[in-house]
């Protein structure tokens, strides 16, 4: 076995373009998605205001939405069309509006309704404006209910009561903000390890089969038995070098970037350990079909933008279509990258992240046994190479 | 012999090379086709539904049950009732539940005698969407159940039935959503996911077209078949590919907006167009990029970084004006990125020629990116003087 290790160990460090796709991209990758994601939260998105009430309610309300931090007043439109220009030049992210009829409609004690657009090329827009005018309309609200219970002879405490008739508070423990980056980056990290791990794999995998050696062919010392020790010697050189890259991408990097880690290290330890025994026998099993060292990128890249979503980060995994949900569970990152949120970001504790380490762990047994399988039929099918050829010539 | 002549020939021997590979089929007919289903199918519902939402009632009365059916009837909302806090934390924290809402003991006593009972809810904002969704769901009911209260209130103190609205809600918002007036999150991602995708495709098939020749040192073969001329070999290849990927590329605006009926402000006509020009840019980036690297594996590995970066900086989820300002003029440099800036003038406010022309001229500008490095492509195709693995 330590026969193979030492193989394969010498396999990879002189093959370049596999270094090269390790130290560039197991390195740098996580480096560069926090840096683009480095300030997750928008802020002050710039909008129009169009103010036909001219009322000091309206400016009053104007005033406090430039106050949010998620709206800044940038133009002042004497009407709808020049705003609406605005929006199209894509100076505004969105225009309030205040009908004529909305300090008198407050006047005779009418609901009086203001309009929002908002441009919804991204989400995050239309977030802030709907957040930034609904903080507004709530406090005005109670303001209003308050100022008119005080003109109708109530104390100030009577009045307090009969308006927040309840109370609420509302907390968000892991992602104060909402910062789409503490969201996207717990996400991804692991991802990270698995893609660049399949595609290192694949490439020594592909150079192999164009030199025509096979990754499968067992040392003729072990006399053609002992699959599992070439599956378990080649995939001990990965596991030592993704364990460094691991620990790196999900201790190091968030600590850089002054990421929330409130998991524990040891968890965190555990969790890679066998995340990246998973991925070794994942990226065994699925290697075995590529044939040449470029065509994972060419028919694989695609995967990881896919296997983003179906880690249920963004779209609830509650709403998967059942097929989806079944194809989610082929990949590593769908339960490494939840309790990689649940362990290191939410500061769960082992016993909330058992069903994934235990769906891990199953994980790793079939793809073990499917990387034994794959090398022990290709193998099969390099040792009677000439009676197949004969076979197909006879045919 | 004349240029039409020679790229016919680079057009035949393509297609022979596809014959003899499925791979460049497989990588673009096939990953689009699956891409294509993935998105629309996985996002088909548009808004998820009965997200779950732990409450944990520890007042058991008939106000609180009311809330609770009150939530679940939403249809974002499934309540799930919990026991004890310290289990619904737990799940809170394990992903399994989006939010956790505490109804205190003696809600309904404290209400009632008025003494301001605080209901609170947690958030799990890790899962974004399902957590700001029950976020704004528990908000609106929490405001809905001291509305009630307060509508009681004034009933008893003899207002009349019309005037409620008014004393209840003094100030209200009316939303449009320009764009996309269902918030629907599956057309929101899948307009530009599958574009996104297409640009990847395009980029990756065509260096590892153009990479091949050189790694099987066939580009010799390649150039001497058309008398030397490096332009009728590029534009060879890429005249073919150019009539796959417009008709993949096509075939996807067609079932985004008249298929799957996507909001669509302007004409599908001036999508089609955008469609094409991504394509052409894409490209582009491709040829310069085999170009500047002449080595397959490489070319294909900046291709491949290029390209899935691509899908962050382009800003349409987070958007660019967020990102640290030394990004900012990064965008620029993909085709989808203009791609979007069109689709928005098109898609969301239906702007005419006059608003989205700029957007024509960027993509059309990375046309000229594959003249800076066609002599250098010539001299390795012909030399076959770099490193091959």
């Amino acid at each position: 076995m330590l026969d193979i290790f030492n193989r394969e160990l010498k396999q990879i460090l002189h093959d370049g373009g596999v270094m090269i796709i390790f130290i560039v991209a197991g390195f740098l990758y996580p480096i560069l998605y926090n840096y683009v994601y480095k300030n997750g939260i928008l802020e002050d998105t710039p909008v129009a205001v169009v103010d036909r009430a001219c009322c000091s309610d309206s400016r009053r309300m104007i005033r406090e939405m430039d106050a949010t931090r998620e709206l800044n007043i940038a133009y002042r439109c004497t009407d709808l069309e020049e705003a609406k220009a605005l929006f199209q030049e894509r100076k505004v992210n969105g225009i309030i509006l205040f009908p004529e009829d909305f300090g008198e409609k407050l006047a005779y004690r009418e609901t009086a309704t203001f309009s929002i657009y908002a441009d919804m090329s991204s989400f995050l827009y239309y977030k802030n404006l709907l957040m930034g005018s609904e903080f507004v309309m709530l406090h005005e609200i109670n303001q209003i209910k308050i100022e008119r219970l005080a003109f109708d002879g109530l104390t100030d405490q009577q009045a307090d009561v009969s308006v927040h008739a309840v109370r609420y508070e509302d907390i968000n423990p892991y992602n104060r903000a909402f910062s789409y980056s503490i969201f996207l980056i717990s996400a991804i990290l692991l991802l990270i390890v698995q893609q660049v791990m399949f595609y290192g794999m694949s490439m020594s995998v592909g150079t192999m089969r164009e030199e025509n050696r096979s990754f499968a062919s067992l040392p003729d010392t072990l006399q053609g038995r002992g699959v599992g020790r070439v599956v378990l010697g080649r995939g001990a050189v990965y596991w030592l070098i993704f364990m460094i890259i691991g620990i790196y991408v999900a201790c190091i990097v968030p600590a850089l970037f002054r990421f929330p880690q409130r998991g524990d290290f040891w968890d965190i330890l555990l969790l890679l350990a066998i995340f990246v025994t998973d991925c070794v026998f994942f990226s065994m099993t699925w290697s075995t079909l590529v044939t040449r060292r470029e065509s994972a990128f060419v028919l694989f890249l695609f995967m990881s933008p896919i296997c983003v979503f179906l880690t249920g980060f963004s779209w609830p995994t509650t709403a998967f279509p059942a097929f989806w949900r079944w194809f989610s569970y082929l990949f590593p990152s769908t339960f490494g990258c939840q309790s990689f949120i649940n362990l290191n970001t939410a500061g769960a504790d082992l016993e909330i992240a058992a069903p994934q380490l235990r769906a891990l762990c199953i994980q790793s047994v079939v793809y073990f046994v499917l990387a034994c399988v794959a090398v022990y039929v290709e193998n099969f099918a390099l040792r009677n190479k000439d009676k197949i050829n004969k076979l197909q010539l006879i045919s | 012999m004349n240029f039409l002549r020679k790229i016919d020939r680079v057009v035949q021997r393509e297609l022979r090379i596809w014959a003899r590979r499925p791979i460049y089929i497989l990588g673009s007919l096939f990953v689009m086709t699956f891409c294509t289903v993935f998105y629309l199918s996985f996002l088909k519902e548009g808004v998820p539904s009965d997200v779950p939402i732990a409450v944990v009632d520890l007042d058991r009365s008939s106000t609180s049950r009311n809330f609770c059916q009150q939530l679940d009837a939403t249809q974002l909302g499934k309540v799930i009732l919990y026991e004890d806090f310290s289990s619904a934390r737990a799940d809170l924290q394990g992903g399994k539940v989006t939010s956790v809402c505490l109804i205190p003991e003696g809600f309904d006593r404290d209400i009632q005698s008025q003494r301001q009972p605080t209901f609170s809810f947690y958030i799990n904002g890790l899962y974004f969407l399902g957590g700001s969704l029950a976020w704004k769901d528990i908000l609106t009911m929490v405001n809905l159940t001291s509305g009630a209260v307060q509508r009681e209130v004034l009933r008893m103190k003899g207002v009349p039935e019309s005037r409620i609205m008014g004393e209840l809600r003094p100030v209200d918002i009316d939303i449009h959503q320009i764009g996309n007036p269902t918030m629907n999150y599956g057309a929101y991602l899948a307009n530009m996911m599958i574009p996104g995708m297409l640009q990847m495709v395009v980029i990756i098939i065509l260096i590892y077209s153009l990479g091949a020749e050189l790694k099987y040192g066939t580009g010799r073969h390649l150039l001497h078949s058309v008398g030397g001329d490096i332009y009728a070999a590029v534009s060879g290849k890429l005249a073919l590919y150019t009539v796959l990927f417009t008709a993949i590329g096509w075939s996807i605006e067609v079932i985004l907006y008249k298929w799957m009926h996507f909001p669509l402000a302007g004409s599908l006509g001036q999508m089609l167009l955008a469609c094409f020009l991504l394509v052409l840019a894409s490209e582009a980036v491709a040829v310069f990029i085999v170009g500047c690297v002449p080595i397959c594996r490489f070319a294909l590995s900046i291709g491949a970084l290029y390209s899935v970066l691509g899908l962050s900086l382009t800003g349409f989820t987070l958007p660019v004006e967020t990102m640290p300002s030394a990004l900012h003029g990064f965008s620029l440099i993909y085709p989808l990125r203009h791609y979007y800036d069109l689709y928005v003038q098109v898609g969301i406010f239906g702007s005419g020629f006059g608003a989205w022309y700029p957007q024509v001229v960027m993509l059309l500008l990375f046309c000229f990116l594959p003249f800076f490095v066609m002599k250098r492509l010539a001299h390795a195709y012909e030399y076959l003087d770099y490193e091959r693995n």
